[in-house]
């Protein structure tokens, strides 16, 4: 007891001064934070399940879409297993996975391109458009049509397939692809002839596009040439609600 | 002291991350939010609905496994799906017309094809040109081209879909067709419901050259 009591006598009296002082201002910050706790609690309630609610469908959306890859292997298994039986199935599965191929339902790698789209780092002028300056959902489209243009014959943005319903969605920018939310940088790979690049080089639109976003905004727009290009299968739905197949036999000639 | 630095350290990551850890939403209005999370809804319900179909499917494959007949129908009609879906084979269906008279830009064109997607068209041609992935719209101020086809005017672009939430997206206020308007003062643009359209399969040979299928 004599030698605690010692000991506290031993320490010095400016020790004791700053051990209070900092005692004071932890005090000082816990108060502080208690106090903007409601206030920041308060301003994001609105929107905070919003965004839960948001990302929990992102998430039941990649799960959704896991489901449909594997039933469509699955599928393709069981079909595989019941080929060989008469020549007539064999010839249809083939034509089957012919369709598949083109439509955009099966993954393909080959050479290519992938781009990728930043925002910019730009400070926004006083007057200026933030969104000039942020990666829009435009600017997808342009890319994917001037890649197009650049005899790409299969495209994927951040891993979302490019297919006949594929539209491009702007939600204050957000940027949604087969309404799949997508987060920034955007990488836009291609398969296609290995000559693109020189396509692009001497297309109006492409130039129009780097000399604008790039040039004028600061957008980010690099590219990578790997030797081979991964696509993803699209993994959606097949939506043939009002649609009916007609048999090319009774079409009017296009 | 610098015990004190370290935790002050720790809160400060803390306090960071914590507000990082949505991804950028939270920066997003609550109006944004809700279009967002309806758009993420309607996309979800489709995907239900896909696995739904490919579960009835993969039934149908497990049990006539051995019964030839019934699978060789389900692979037909699986290939029709398909090709219907891709625009490998012309459609019919209900949906919109829509005609447009007068000078528009190529990318209004692009803007109205993008739009009809997202309000979930199954199949859109543009005059005789069925609209597939790598379709490309070229030109403009009156001269409007569409995978190297000319476009008259005026021109039709007609989409098979729910008439109502085709005729709806397009014409809603400051929708797409109040902002034609607004941009082009001189040209027309008509929209119209239609109970049964025809659209041409496209003239594209849609089988890759340049990649192969991974399987």
């Amino acid at each position: 007891m004599t030698a605690v009591v010692a000991r506290i006598r031993a320490i010095p009296s400016w020790q004791v001064t700053l051990g209070f002082a900092l005692l004071a201002l932890g005090f000082l910050i816990a108060a502080q934070l208690a106090a903007e706790g409601p206030r920041v609690r308060y301003t994001t309630q609105e929107r905070s399940p919003l965004v839960e609610t948001a990302l929990g469908l992102q998430t039941q959306q990649e799960q959704l879409k896991q489901q449909i890859l594997d039933l469509r292997g699955k599928i393709k298994g069981l079909e595989d297993q019941g080929q060989g039986t008469t020549a007539q199935q064999r010839e249809l599965n083939a034509s089957l996975q012919q369709a598949r191929i083109e439509a955009g339902l099966i993954p393909l790698t080959g050479t290519g391109i992938v781009f990728r789209l930043a925002d910019s780092t730009q400070p926004v002028p006083a007057n200026g458009n933030p969104a000039d300056y942020s990666v829009t959902a435009r600017d997808i489209r342009t890319v994917v049509a001037e890649l197009s243009l650049a005899g790409a014959e299969a495209i994927a943005v951040n891993g979302e397939r490019v297919v006949a319903t594929t539209g491009v969605l702007d939600i204050g920018g957000t940027i949604l692809v087969n309404s799949a939310y997508l987060a920034p940088p955007y990488q836009i790979s291609a398969i296609g002839p290995t000559d693109m690049l020189e396509q692009l080089g001497v297309s109006q639109g492409w130039i129009d596009f780097i000399q604008t976003r790039r040039g004028r905004f600061g957008v980010d727009v690099s590219f990578a040439e790997p030797a081979t290009v991964d696509i993803p299968a699209f993994a959606g739905s097949l939506n043939l609600r009002e649609s009916r197949a007609v048999p090319p036999s009774q079409a009017p000639a296009p | 002291m610098s015990a004190v630095a370290f935790i002050l350290g720790v809160l400060i990551v803390g306090q960071i991350r914590s507000q990082a850890g949505d991804s950028g939403l939270a920066a997003r209005s609550a109006q944004d939010l809700t279009l967002l999370v309806a758009n993420l809804n309607t996309r979800n319900d489709q995907l239900r609905t896909e696995v739904g179909t490919l579960d009835r499917q993969l039934q149908t494959l497990e049990q006539g496994g051995r019964n030839g007949a019934s699978s060789l129908t389900q692979i037909r009609d699986d290939e029709a799906r398909v090709r219907a879906w891709a625009g490998l084979d012309p459609v019919s269906g209900r949906g919109v017309e829509i005609t447009i008279s007068g000078a528009i830009a190529g990318t209004a064109l692009e803007d109205l094809v993008n739009e009809l997607r997202n309000a979930g068209a199954e199949a859109i041609a543009i005059e005789d040109v069925r609209v597939v992935a790598a379709t490309v719209i070229g030109g403009g101020g009156g001269s409007l081209s569409v995978d190297d086809t000319a476009l008259s005017d005026p021109f039709v672009v007609r989409a098979i879909g729910n008439p109502e939430s085709l005729v709806g997206s397009l014409t809603r206020m400051g929708g797409l067709v109040a902002q034609l308007a607004a941009t082009y003062p001189d040209a027309g643009v008509s929209v119209e419901a239609v109970d049964r359209l025809v659209l041409p399969a496209t003239t594209r040979d849609l089988a890759p050259s340049h990649g192969r299928p991974r399987l």
